[in-house]
């Protein structure tokens, strides 16, 4: 300390600046995009091929009939034309399901500022059938918190109250199933057709048609996001009361091994995808 | 240990952990308060607003929530509206704060491993806001009038703010009726002093009432002034120091210190190295006597400073953080120091304690700069109002208890910088120096 010393000084840079920014922003939890993984950029190469070179066969083909005589070529362009505008419809059903997500993102981050809230509460009410009662209510409040208050205690608890529904209804046939199945082997599959479907199900519940590809998506969102969450503290209690309050089917539970764990998790799910769909996120609950 | 814990978390009981923040008039408990609420409320959401707090969670649930006030007594701590200011373009430092206020946080954890899928714990936080002149009212609850009459008399001996009151009240007789005009008159003089005093820089400044009243039209109570003797004058002030007595206890006494179990000694020690030996001193005795009180937990009549007074009030405290204030104000090796610095003011061998530098809300980043040919690391902020950056090298903070050579050369005073930008208008949490670590530090029995 005693070292020559340099005399303390402040000073002002020239020329203005902006506003500082924190050093590194924080991470948002919301599951990141990333780049593409090599497997997929080989499948989508592949993918192109297949697709390219079929239609480029069909369309020299179709040239080929014409060749032939009119009617063959108007017939088989008709074919491949029927064909094609298939695949091309189940196609853009994909990318539907797929910019659902991206809106789930938009809406949440929206949401989550202060500034956009209330446009955002009312764009998002509009797309649902029971919005219209509370948005006169969205558009009187300033507070973003009220706003977020509102939002969580209306739509949001109803669609959590179907999601409910869904799981429970998907969890009493996971009991029935279980008792009927005749081999543990088949049990698993059961588990996983029946979850793909209820993730569906709970995402049609909030206005998305997520085709194969989304389901993937959310699927993949759903456990990697809120699973944690939703799997400790409610779903438990739920499904052990709905376990618990009718007779028959705590008695099925004891029976069977492992029905009650195969139906509690669908209750799980039918909440961790909600919340995955919810633009108010795990927050909804 | 854990299966005590495990069978409490399944009880719908709800910890309550009161934390007391003692801190002079500016020395940064506002910015604290919402600093630590939008910080747990950011780390409940997800995110990384609180690192070693989450590590130390080590993968279990966490949420937070404000508590809903319920039916309670209390004002609530205004956290939106703070928040709101220090997130405004351009962001705006809470006001001075002029009443009690409650900041009430409901903490959720979960478990980990085999114990997962029992009920979470609760916690519920509890921290006053209250403003900084009326930790000086505190001590006035261990004393009576007459002593604190001479107490207070002494110290405005011979001081050139005091010189009205003491020529006033020297000039009362001893048989000085009761009569109003004569209390108002020696209360406003005394009032003026205070306030002299304090443009002045000291902060021992009793009642404290006087320099930041509360809200709304002012009771009677509230005038009097110190007096000795045993005249009716005398009397009516007695009274009126005996309900302002009452009031402090019901303020703050009730709510929050008579009962609380942890504790945040806040001191602006930077400020103190600039204004210079007197005020140092006075920073100093405030950390240092609080922790002798700890220490003895008794009212011991040799301690000399008014923070003695505080002990029987600190009864069951089981943890105390020693923190210096806005840090952000030098680089990180001397943050190093100025936390060696207050952890040589502060020894407490029988409780739990330990010494922070820390910033509740960052407004630099650091630099280094070169001075003189030599690379020197200072910070850098934007300074309010100017839309320009400044560089602050405010000198060598001592990590001991500086001498006499260190007074020598100047401190400079903080620069008013603005804070940085808050990410999502703060629900990202609010950047800050080492306030995880202290809530980590006082929390860490029940994590
Ligand atoms: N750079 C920096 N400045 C701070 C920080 N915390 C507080 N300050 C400054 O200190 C001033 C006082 O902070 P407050 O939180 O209002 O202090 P207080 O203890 O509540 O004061 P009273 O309400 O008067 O008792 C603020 O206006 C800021 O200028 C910090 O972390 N960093
Ligand atoms: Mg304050």
């Amino acid at each position: 300390m005693s070292e020559t010393r340099v005399p303390p000084r402040f000073e002002l840079e020239p020329g203005s600046i902006t506003r500082l920014e924190p050093e590194q922003l924080p991470a948002i939890v919301l599951p990141s995009a990333g780049g593409p993984h090599t497997l997929g950029l080989a499948l989508s190469g592949a993918g192109v091929l297949i697709a390219g070179l079929a239609v480029l066969d069909a369309g020299n083909f179709v040239a080929d009939q014409f060749a032939r005589s009119a009617v063959l070529g108007w017939a088989t362009l008709g074919v491949a034309a029927s064909g094609f505008g298939l695949i091309g419809a189940g196609a853009w059903r994909e990318l539907r399901g797929l910019f659902g997500l991206r809106k789930v993102d938009k809406l949440r981050a929206a949401l989550a500022d202060p500034a956009q809230v209330r446009k955002a509460a009312l764009d998002w009410l509009a797309t649902l059938p029971e919005g219209a009662a509370l948005s006169g209510a969205v558009a009187a409040t300033n507070d973003p918190d009220a706003i977020t208050a509102l939002l969580r205690a209306g739509p949001a608890a109803t669609l959590r109250a179907r999601a409910d529904a869904l799981g429970r209804t998907a969890a009493l046939q996971m009991f029935a199933a279980a008792a009927a199945v005749p081999s543990p082997a088949l049990d698993g599959l059961i588990v996983a057709w029946r979850g793909a479907r209820l993730v569906r199900q709970v995402a049609e519940l909030h206005g998305m048609r997520p085709g194969t590809l989304g389901t993937v998506m959310l699927l993949r969102r759903v456990l990697t996001g809120a699973i944690s969450v939703a799997a400790t503290e409610m779903a438990a209690n739920t499904v052990a009361n709905a376990a618990l309050s009718n007779p028959i089917l705590g008695r099925l539970a004891g029976d069977v091994a492992g029905a009650g764990v195969a139906a509690r998790r669908m209750v799980v799910l039918a909440r961790a995808t909600a919340a995955a769909c919810s633009p108010l996120g795990t927050n909804g609950s | 240990m854990r299966a005590v814990e495990a069978a409490r978390g399944l009880l719908p009981v709800r910890r309550v952990v009161r934390i007391g923040v003692t801190g002079l008039a500016r020395a940064g408990k506002t910015a604290l308060l919402t600093s630590l609420a939008a910080n747990l409320l950011a780390a409940g959401a997800g995110f990384p607003a609180l690192p070693a707090f989450t590590e130390r969670l080590a993968g279990r649930s966490f949420r937070a929530a404000l508590a809903p006030s319920g039916s309670g007594e209390l004002p609530r701590f205004d956290h939106h509206t703070h928040l709101a200011a220090l997130a405004d373009d351009p962001p705006h430092w809470p006001a001075r704060t002029g009443a009690v206020s409650l900041l009430a946080l409901d903490l959720t954890i979960g478990w980990r491993g085999y114990a997962t899928p029992l009920p979470p714990r609760h916690i519920r936080l509890e921290l006053l806001d209250y403003p900084g002149e009326w930790l000086l009212d505190l001590p006035l609850l261990t004393q009576n009038f007459d002593t604190w009459s001479a107490a207070a008399l002494k110290r405005l001996d011979g001081r050139p703010e005091a010189r009205d009151f003491l020529a006033f009240s020297h000039g009362l007789p001893a048989t000085a009726p009761a009569d109003e005009p004569l209390a108002s008159a020696g209360h406003a003089l005394y009032r003026a002093t205070l306030e002299r005093q304090r443009q002045a820089g000291l902060s021992m400044l009793q009642p404290g009432r006087f320099l930041m009243p509360a809200p709304g039209p002012q009771p009677p109570w509230l005038a009097f002034f110190p007096l000795t003797g045993s005249s009716p004058l005398a009397g009516l002030m007695e009274d009126r120091y005996d309900r302002y007595r009452t009031q402090v206890r019901a303020d703050l006494v009730a709510p929050s210190f008579g009962q609380i179990d942890r504790l945040v000694v806040l001191a602006d020690l930077l400020t103190a190295l600039h204004a210079g030996p007197a005020a140092f001193a006075d920073a100093a005795a405030a950390l240092s006597d609080t922790a002798r009180a700890l220490h003895w937990q008794m009212r011991l009549p040799f301690l000399p400073d008014w923070m003695s007074g505080l002990a029987p009030l600190f009864g069951g405290i089981g943890r105390v953080a020693f923190a210096a204030s806005k840090s952000d104000h030098v680089a990180d090796r001397q943050r190093g120091n100025l936390a060696n610095l207050t952890a040589t003011l502060t020894a407490t061998p029988h409780v739990e304690s330990r010494a922070f530098a820390i910033a509740s809300v960052r407004c630099t980043e650091d630099l280094v700069w070169t001075l003189d040919g030599r690379p020197i690391s200072a910070v850098r902020g934007r300074v309010a109002g100017e839309a320009r950056a400044g560089r602050s090298y405010p000198g060598e903070v001592p990590d001991r208890p500086p001498d006499a050579g260190f007074w020598q050369h100047p401190f400079l005073a903080l620069p008013n910088f603005e804070p940085l930008r808050l990410t999502l208008a703060g629900r990202a949490g609010v950047p800050h120096i080492g306030l995880d670590a202290l809530l980590t530090f006082l929390l860490e029995d029940l994590l």
